[in-house]
Formats: C-alpha cells, structure tokens, sequence
C-alpha cells in the first residue's frame, strides 16, 4: 500500500516538474507572470519526490519485501542503517537517490536565488527538464517500486557483503551530491546562453555553490579510494578502472571550473573557457552515469546489463549535451572577450591551467575509448592500465606544478616579472632542486617520474613557505585557502612518488609455528581461529610482529578468509598496521595441501598521506567556500 | 561561411553519441570464442588412465581436445553433448585440467567417457601453453593447428553457430 | 664450550622460519617480479592483475612469470610470452605500436595545438 502511495507521488512529482519546465519555456518571451510560477511549481515538485523517498525509506526499514528492489537487496537481519544504505546499493535505488540529490540541491538553489535574478526562472526550467528525463528513466526502465505479486518473499536476498561497509554506504551519497553540484552549473549557464545577454555575471552566481559541488566531489572521490584500499584486498589506492576514469573526468574537469570561475567572475576574460567547463562537468557525469549503467564495460562496479537503459540514458546524455553545446557554440564570438589576457598575468596562468586539466580529461577519455574504438574497428581487443595512464599523467602534473609556481605572486591583468636572481621562485628552484639530488641520492632512484614528482612536489612546498613566512612578517594579504589547498596538491603529488618508489610487497608460505623474517619485521604464524558469525563463517590467522629494530613493541594482526552463507561469496579481509610512514598490510592467500598458507604481505609507504593530501585540498576549498559565503 | 565553421566542432559529440549506439546494438558475437590460428605447444604428459607418455605426434589429426576436470560443475552439463559428437563420429581426446587422476577416472566411470583418450595435466602446464584460463574449454584442432579455442560450455548452439562453420570450411571429420 | 655452541645450534633450528614463495637472484630481478604481476592482466577477472588475484590461471602465470625471470628472459620476451597465450588484453601496457600512436601521442599532440592556438590569437590580436 505504502509502495503504491510512493510510487504514486513520484508519477506526480515528474509531471510538476514537466509543467515547471513547460512554463519556463514561455518566460524566454518576457513573460514575467509564469517566473514565479515556475518557481513555485518546482518547489511542489521537490516536496512530492522527497516524500516519496521518506516513504521508500520507511519500506525499507519496514523490509517490505513485497517491493523487488527490496527484497533483492536488503534482508530482515540487517542493522536499520544498512537497510537504508541497500537502497543505492544497486542500479534503481541508487538512481532514486541521485533524483533526490539532484530535486534537492535544485530546490535549495531555488530558494535562495532572488526572485529578481534575471536568469533564475529559465535556470530552474532547465533544472526541472533533467530532473523530469531522469524520472521517466526511472520510472519506466529502472522502476523501484516494481512489486512482487501477490505471495511477497518471508526474507529478502542479502547485500552483496563487499557493500556491508561505513565507507562504502556514504562513498555513492557523497559523489552523487558532488556531480549534482555541478548541475547547478549547467542549467544556470544554460539559460544564460539561451538568454544571451552578455552583461550578466553569471559567474559570480555559480562560484560558491560549484566550490561546494567541488569538496564534496573530492570527499566522494577519496572516500571511494580509501575503502578499496581496506576492502579489496589489492593494496592500491587507484587503479585506473574505467569506473574509477569516468568519475575522475568530472572532478577534473569540475576543479579546472572553479579556477576557471575565479577568473571570469573578476574580468571578463576566459568566459569561453568557463562556460565549456560548466558544460564540460556535467556532460562527463552523464557520460559516467551512461558508462556504469549500461554494461558497455565490465568492471568492479558495473551494474546492468539491459540495453534498454543504455539506450535511453544515451538518447537523454545526447540531447542534453549537443544542445548545451549547441548554444555554447552559437553564442562563442560574443563570449570571447575583445580584450587579450596579459602576457605573466594570473589570468594567463589561469588560462594555462585550463589548457593543462584539458590535456588531462582528454587523456584519460582517451583511455577510456581506446579499447572500445578498437575493438569496434579490428575486432579486437586490448587493455588500457596504469602504465598508460601514469606516463601520460606524471608529466602533465610537472608542467602543472610548474606553472602553479609561477603564478604565485603574480598579478591580475598586470605583468609581473617572474625570474630575477633574488626572486621567491628561483630561491624555491634552487632548494627544491637540493632536495631532490639528495633523494635521488638517498633512495638510489634514478627514475624520471621520482625526480619529476619529488622535485615538482617540494617546489609546490617550498615555494607556498616562503610565501607564507613572508606574508606573514610583512602582514600582506595572500589568499590563505588557494595556499592550503595547493600544499595540499603539493603533499599529493610527494606522497603518490614515494609510495610508487619505496613500496613493496613479498609473498611468502608459512605454516603455524613459522616465522618468516623480512626486512624489518619478524612476523610469526601463531595459529589459525574458526570464527563464526551471524552471516559468516571466517578463518582469521594470528600474527604476532616484531620490529626488527624495536624488539618491545610487538603487534599483532589478524588477515581473515570469509565465506558469507547466503551467496557462497568468499572475501579476503587485509589485516593493516598503520604506522607513521608506512602500512603494512597483510592478505592470506589461499592454503595449500601441504598445510602452508600463501600470505601476501605489503609495505605501502606514505599512504595515509594520499588522504590526508586531499583532506587538505578539501579543507582549502571549504575556507575558500566559507569565505565566499560570508563576503554575499 | 567563416561564421559556421566553428559549428563542426559539434561532430565530435555528434560521433560518440553515433558510436555507442552501434555499440549498443550491434549483435556482440560470442566473446568466447577465439579464432587464432596457433600451433599445439610442445608437451609431454602421461595418458590418464593408461599412464603411457604422450607428445604431439600421437594426437589425431582432427580432433577437438576439450579441457575439462572432475571439480568443474560445468562440465558436468556439457558431458551430454560431448557424449553425443562422440557418437557421430567426431574424436575428442581430454585434457584433463588439474585433477587428481583418481578423481577424473572416477568421475568418468560414473557419467560417461566421451573421450579416446585423456592428457593429465596436472600442474596445468599445457593448458596455460595454450591460453586456458579455466573449464570447460574446448580447441578444434586440425594436423596440429588450432582453428578455434572456445571458452566456455558447447552446446548445440555453440556448435552450430562457432564450430560447425569453421569445420565446414576446412572440410574435417568427413 | 663445544657443546655449547652445538646444542645452540639445535635450539636455534628448532625455530622454523617460513620462506617465501618466488626465489630471486638477485634483488633487481625481484623487483621486475612484482612490477611485472601488476602489468599483466587476470584474464579470468573483469578486472584487476594477476597480482591482486588468486585464480588458479593467475597462480600459474605468477609461478611461470618467476621462472622465465630466473630462466634470463627479458621483460618483453615475458610480455610476448603473456600476449602470446591470453591475447593483447592480458596486458595493461598497451605497446606504442602503429595503431597506439593517437593513444600515445595524443594528449600531447592536443596540449600543444590548443596551447599554440592560444598563442597564435594572440599574435593575431
């Protein structure tokens, strides 16, 4: 009954917003009347959805498994918190939830937006157009409330238990709330393209609520790296799968707007540059969204398999992308601005930056294409990984450490000079150059990306110090969260080399009884326990580990096998000891006959500093975001 | 002119979204299935139930050679078909995929037979020589050349659509 | 004091130590190990290498990519011998070859036209 009253509010909330769309249209020709209406009628629509996701919550809790979705995902057993989280466990929830995000973050944009602003009402009709095509997706080719009639399942399948997981619950909310952030974006430079006044700042409008779009993306970006570190099994933080590719894309792209913005909401240069960046951001979130749901590639997290879906999220992903760049192109000779950007100006560095996350984003497409083009045209197939995208990666991130270096301290819509003997920069260069002859040295790595990435890395360091101590003692002003958020960068980029430099791993058998002696730790197999638990049955081997040069401070750590009952699955669960510099991070393999066990033990160097890199970029953003917030 | 030269760059999107739809509805042919012709690998194995050395000469020179083991569920399922090519004529010889010969020879005590002949690789040696990633997989192999490597269970299906074309062109098992 | 250096010598054995499972000569062929189980792609999973899997025809690669290194055989020769069996996807380098050169060259080929059309207009203005 509750389904049906839930279904019932979301068919209703999709036809509010196809009106709020439809009235939209009609402001274009100066009708002032519908503005408001537009924005009321959108508001109605927003409440409906969100009541029909409480509703679909509750069902959820309720495990009301009269709902397919439901009893496909969740169980009876399940703690009340992961019976929520199955709802974006898998392709239709999670696509309700992104509605939700995108009905929500549209509806607080329509809410403070001044009713005065002249782009608000088209702004919320383009708004109300995606989020009525997202609904219609949902409702007739991914529809949750689908029932299972008239006998309803006693329990509910369980979640796949790799979802079981903290991190892996808010990883999609947190992304999801990032990508609809930059929705925002689009319509509102949307309705400026189709308006066509060049007059307007749009982009002052958009900075704060892209900057926020931005931290939350990054968090959900992260989030998502740090859970498969612990719970696959693997070790690593990113793999290049084209998962993770398509949703990199967008925060590329995204990070390139905010800088982009800051430009163009002072002067009116590179507008060009940041309305396809707007366009560019979510156009990429379609193509993700087009990606992961509709199986054309088979990776960890794919969901479907139904060519219809694929279909329709395309049709959609094309009329929303060739039409935004349709105006984009017709509207281009205004946009561009008559005035030249000033040779060594911010904005021409700004304007480099742009170029460089560009050369970027198209790589990774790149990538991403290539063995689909491929496959298409020679039938057949090839692999495109890490080596590839970490060679064409490494140097773009020098040049762009090198520029950023640069631009610091430099002016806007003024030269500056750059290289004078006594200058910030050259000291920087000169020491930032000693310290990477030094770790060459130390660490006896001669690889160019060490180099490229260790001096790049200190440059970036070195470079905001001086900045830092110097403003400080001749109390200048120097914009504090650009600064955080760029050592933040700078931290990453040192934290990524070293970890690719100095980690290493060995794989090792070992019986019960056994020590086997690496480098700096002595790790002795005391015993293997049978554990048995609700969901699972597990076999948790006890290490006892000694550090070679501190012999007292023994730890212990306990890598476990599982099999989960309801799908047979077996899970390996790493045991991970986090010490200052390094992981260690342990995985069993599988036992052999001869009663020894394959244990794969890993030295992840500097791999908290990774997160905490972008912890620190994120923190960069929220000042930057707050400080915006309070200046409006 | 000049004024809509810059409206081609919409050919780019134009021509992803063109792409994925022929992407999207294009008839994916069985993925399974591999048509490089390679060489049979060097080997020697022993016979599974005879024990006798085996090496590439005392292959027939059309067969299938089919990778199969007594822990593999699927083979189970497609043990029918293989039965009946084995009653029309068709020789198929076993290569038996890390199994413990005891349990192979049980195993086929209990279903059933079909082949003249099994390999026992037990270390897996020859398979990973020929590309196996696991079972059942199946090789049509003509005077030592393999014509086609499936992945996969064959069924009559498969049969028709990926083998029986290729054995129709190279005139075998007449 | 012979036999006390004797009988700590049989305590001492009595304490197993374990060993690990690919033997190297040297510390630069170990390291080409591990790099290489990262290159090469699991070809029974969606995705991943054989070095975060534990299929059986993962197991096999690792202990047959330890023996052609210990054989002598060189990181291409290992490459093509991977290629050779599994197909061009099994690896995840794909080679710079004349059909990989847009894949390559590409992203640089594009920094440098948009970054000289940059300059060019302003030249022009």
């Amino acid at each position: 009954m509750i389904g049906e009253v839930s279904h019932f509010f979301s068919i209703l909330a999709s036809g509010l917003f196809f009106l709020s769309f439809v009235f939209s249209i009609r402001t274009y020709s100066g009708n002032h009347n519908l503005e408001v209406l537009v924005s009321r009628v959108f508001s109605y629509g927003f409440s409906f959805i969100l009541i029909s996701f409480l509703l679909y919550v509750w069902l959820a809790i309720q495990s009301d498994f009269s709902i397919r979705y439901i009893a496909e995902h969740s169980n009876k057993d399940l703690p009340t918190f992961y019976k929520i989280s199955s709802i974006w466990s898998a392709h239709e929830g999670s696509m309700f939830l992104w509605i939700l995000f995108l009905a929500g973050w549209s509806q607080l944009f329509n809410y403070s937006l001044s009713k005065n602003d002249l782009l608000k009402a088209p702004a919320i009709g383009v708004l109300a157009f995606i989020i009525f095509g997202f609904l219609i997706f949902l409702l007739f080719t991914s529809n949750p409330f689908e029932t299972i009639l008239p006998i309803a399942p006693t329990n509910g399948a369980d979640i796949n238990p790799v979802l079981q997981d903290p991190a892996l619950v808010i990883h999609p909310p947190f992304l999801y709330l990032g990508y609809v952030g930059f929705v925002i974006a689009f319509a509102y430079n949307t309705a400026f393209l189709i308006k066509g006044d060049m007059q307007i700042n749009w982009e002052s409008v958009i900075r704060s609520w892209s900057l926020a779009a931005w931290i939350l993306l990054t968090i959900g970006i992260s989030l998502g790296s740090w859970w498969a570190y612990y719970e696959l099994g693997w070790g690593g933080y990113w793999f290049w799968d084209p998962v993770e590719n398509v949703a990199l894309m967008p925060w590329l792209a995204g990070t390139a707007l905010i800088h982009s913005l800051y430009v163009s909401s002072r002067s009116k240069v590179l507008r060009g540059w940041t309305i396809l960046l707007s366009i560019s951001v979510f156009s990429l979130s379609l193509f993700g969204a087009f990606i992961v749901r509709s199986g054309i590639i088979d990776s960890v997290h794919a969901f479907a398999n139904d060519p219809q879906r694929g279909l329709y999220l395309l049709a959609f992903s094309a009329v929303l992308i060739t039409s935004s760049l349709t105006f984009y192109v017709y509207r281009l000779p205004q946009l561009v601005s008559k005035n030249l950007v000033v040779a060594k100006s911010k904005e021409s560095f700004l304007t480099i930056n742009n170029i460089l996350f560009a050369a970027a984003i198209f790589a990774v497409m790149l990538g991403v294409m290539y063995p689909l083009i491929f496959d298409y045209l020679y039938d057949e197939r090839i692999s495109v990984g890490p080596p590839y995208y970490n060679t064409i990666f490494a140097p773009l991130t020098f040049l762009a450490s090198a520029f950023l270096v640069f631009s610091v301290g430099s002016l806007w819509q003024r030269s500056s000079k750059l290289f004078f003997l006594k200058s910030f920069l050259s000291m920087s260069i000169i020491f930032a150059l000693i310290v990477t002859m030094f770790s060459v040295y130390f660490y006896q790595e001669y690889q160019w990306w060490f180099i490229g990435g260790i001096f790049s890395g200190f440059l970036i360091l070195i470079r905001y110090f001086f900045l830092i101590v110097d403003s400080f003692m001749k109390k200048n002003y120097f914009n504090k969260s650009s600064a955080t958020a760029h050592i933040g960068l700078g931290v990453l980029i040192l934290a990524t080399t070293l970890n690719a430099a100095l980690s290493y791993e060995k794989i090792i058998n070992i019986k019960p009884g056994e020590t086997y002696k690496g480098d700096a730790y002595e790790f002795f197999l005391i015993d293997f326990d049978l554990i048995n638990e609700s969901n699972y049955d597990s076999v948790q081997a006890k290490f006892s580990v000694k550090p070679i040069d501190s012999p007292k401070e023994v730890f212990f750590m306990f890598p476990e096998k599982r099999k989960y009952f309801i799908r047979g699955q077996i899970t390996s669960e790493s045991a991970i000891k986090i010490t200052p510099l390094k992981d260690i991070y342990m995985t069993l393999g599988d036992q052999l006959e001869s009663g020894y066990w394959v244990v794969n033990i890993q030295y992840n160097f500097l791999i908290r500093w990774i997160w905490i890199a972008a912890a620190i970029m994120c923190f960069g953003g929220f000042t930057a975001l707050i400080e915006r917030l309070r200046k409006s | 002119m000049k004024n809509l030269l810059r409206f081609f760059i919409l050919i780019i999107p134009i021509g992803g979204i063109l792409f994925f739809y022929n992407i999207l509805t294009e008839d994916k042919f069985y993925p399974g299935a591999s048509f490089k012709n390679t060489s049979v690998p060097q080997f020697e194995l022993l016979s599974l139930q005879s024990k006798s050395p085996l090496i590439n000469d005392d292959l027939n020179n059309e067969m299938l050679l089919n990778v199969w083991a007594s822990w593999c569920i699927t083979c189970r399922i497609e043990h029918g078909f293989l039965m009946k090519l084995k009653s029309e004529g068709i020789t198929i010889t076993g290569l038996n995929y890390k199994d413990e010969a005891s349990d192979a020879i049980d195993w086929l005590n209990l279903y059933g037979n079909p082949y003249n002949y099994n390999l026992h690789d037990l270390k897996g040696s020859l398979a990973l020589d020929m590309g196996v990633t696991g079972a059942p997989e199946t090789f049509l192999i003509k005077n030592g050349v393999v014509l086609v490597h499936y992945s996969g269970e064959v069924n009559q299906a498969i049969w028709d659509k990926v083998f029986l074309p290729i054995i129709q062109d190279n005139e075998m098992f007449k | 004091m012979k036999r006390i250096i004797l009988l700590s010598f049989i305590f001492l054995s009595s304490v197993s130590f374990s060993s690990e499972v690919y033997i190297f000569k040297s510390k630069a062929d170990e390291r080409r190990f591990y790099e290489l189980i990262h290159e090469v792609r699991c070809p029974k999973c969606t995705s991943g290498s054989i070095a975060s899997s534990n299929a059986p025809v993962s197991e096999d690669l690792k202990i047959k990519i330890a023996e052609l290194i210990n054989e002598g055989y060189s990181n291409k020769e290992i490459k093509d011998y991977a290629r050779a069996r599994f197909g061009n996807e099994v690896l995840y380098d794909p080679e710079i070859n004349s059909t990989t050169l847009f894949l390559w060259f590409g992203p640089f080929l594009f920094l440098a036209i948009v970054f000289l059309g940059f300059i060019f207009r302003r030249k022009i203005g």
